[in-house]
């Protein structure tokens, strides 16, 4: 999903998001205070633990994104996960519906993005192995899009410390017909250190490079760096991140803030 | 000034590593046959897997000694069905815990 960037079906107008934006903010997490949910150290990266077998989780995440260059604009996206448990090392998630506000120079308004569903098989554990890894793979599809993603999720923890990298390797293809297409590979590395049981804190790093039409003739590489806090009480949590660009690319937002709510049943 | 940080995040991470956060349950066995207990070994093997498993979902690995052998069933309880543990597998994790602490 690139910021700014035109989309069909919307539903929502600029007007009545600039008249409750609070209360629009409000029902996006509503649906987050139903189901239990396992504490993210991260937002951008995944760790290798799955759910226990039976659990039905909630997160609910909101993304928000800011772009100046080469023109200004801002992008807040919402995803609404549902997590299940189906043994001790598979989860299946679903994405119900993925949507977004977004504001340019141009026009403004709520679009829906797409839906997607998730699956995460856990191979060896953090703890007690040299390295924990799990193995991703997410399918998602919308409006004229669809996206294939696949993930190596590593972590490491050393007693309160946590250290995490993903590997990921995403497929889009997109507009009529789906016949524009384009890859990007991206390495992500976490690490998070728990304070006290409910309070931890640390950065993230994002490297992507972007192949536009699988191709790597432009050579667009980004890098995102941003600290993050993570706090879980009784049966919730929410972390929050916030990444800066360290490169100069354009169509790239430069600051981007991404919070997920996760609650239990 | 960069060989002062990667100094520092060794120490942090040899600290960290140099403390077992979840011993083997070999070496809780051999405590307990030592201190004239029964053990159940399977019980033991299931609740380390459980308590690496399981607990690291919410929170990092606690190290066992910081509480006593009171504290722990009260913890363990207080959080078994956010862990949606069955009680087979919390008496498992807590039996694991407690001989696991018993060798410190």
């Amino acid at each position: 999903m690139e910021p700014g960037e035109p989309r069909s079906g919307g539903f929502l107008t600029a007007g009545a998001i600039r008249r409750s934006p609070f209360l629009v903010l409000m029902l996006s997490i509503l649906p987050a205070l139903s189901s239990f949910a396992g504490v993210r150290h991260f937002t951008f990266l995944y760790e290798a633990p799955t759910s226990a077998p039976g659990s039905f989780e909630s997160e609910d995440w909101v993304t928000w994104q800011r772009t100046t260059d080469p023109a200004r604009s801002s992008e807040i996206a919402f995803r609404h996960e549902i997590e299940i448990g189906v043994t001790d090392k598979f989860q299946v998630s679903i994405y119900l519906a993925d949507w977004f506000y977004t504001s340019d120079q141009d026009h403004s308004g709520f679009k829906y993005s797409d839906s997607a569903l998730e699956f995460i098989y856990n191979l060896t554990n953090p703890v007690i192995d040299p390295i924990g890894l799990s193995i991703y793979q997410e399918y998602k599809g919308g409006d004229r899009v669809f996206e294939w993603e696949s993930k190596v999720i590593a972590q490491k923890n050393f007693g309160p410390l946590v250290l995490a990298y993903n590997a990921t390797l995403e497929a889009v293809w997109e507009g009529k017909n789906l016949g524009e297409r384009e890859g990007e590979f991206q390495q992500a590395i976490g690490v998070s250190y728990e304070i006290s049981p409910r309070f931890s804190v640390g950065a993230e790093l994002l490297h992507e490079f972007v192949l536009p039409k699988w191709s790597d003739e432009e050579e667009i590489r980004n890098l995102f760096i941003g600290p993050n806090v993570s706090y879980r009480r009784a049966n919730w949590f929410v972390t929050v991140t916030a990444l800066a660009q360290a490169t100069d690319s354009a169509d790239e937002p430069d600051l981007q803030v991404r919070t997920i709510f996760g609650i239990g049943l | 000034m960069k060989l002062s940080i990667f100094a520092a995040l060794a120490c942090i991470l040899v600290s960290c590593q140099s403390i077992n956060y979840a011993p083997a349950v070999e070496t809780s066995q051999r405590t307990g046959a030592q201190k004239g207990q029964h053990i159940d070994w399977a019980t033991l093997r299931e609740g380390r897997i459980l308590f690496v498993h399981r607990c690291i979902e919410c929170h990092t690995l606690p190290v066992v000694w910081h509480y006593t052998t009171d504290d722990w069933p009260k913890l363990v309880d207080s959080m078994s069905a956010r862990a949606s543990l069955k009680p087979t597998e919390r008496d498992a994790i807590l039996a694991y815990i407690i001989a696991a602490r018993a060798q410190m």
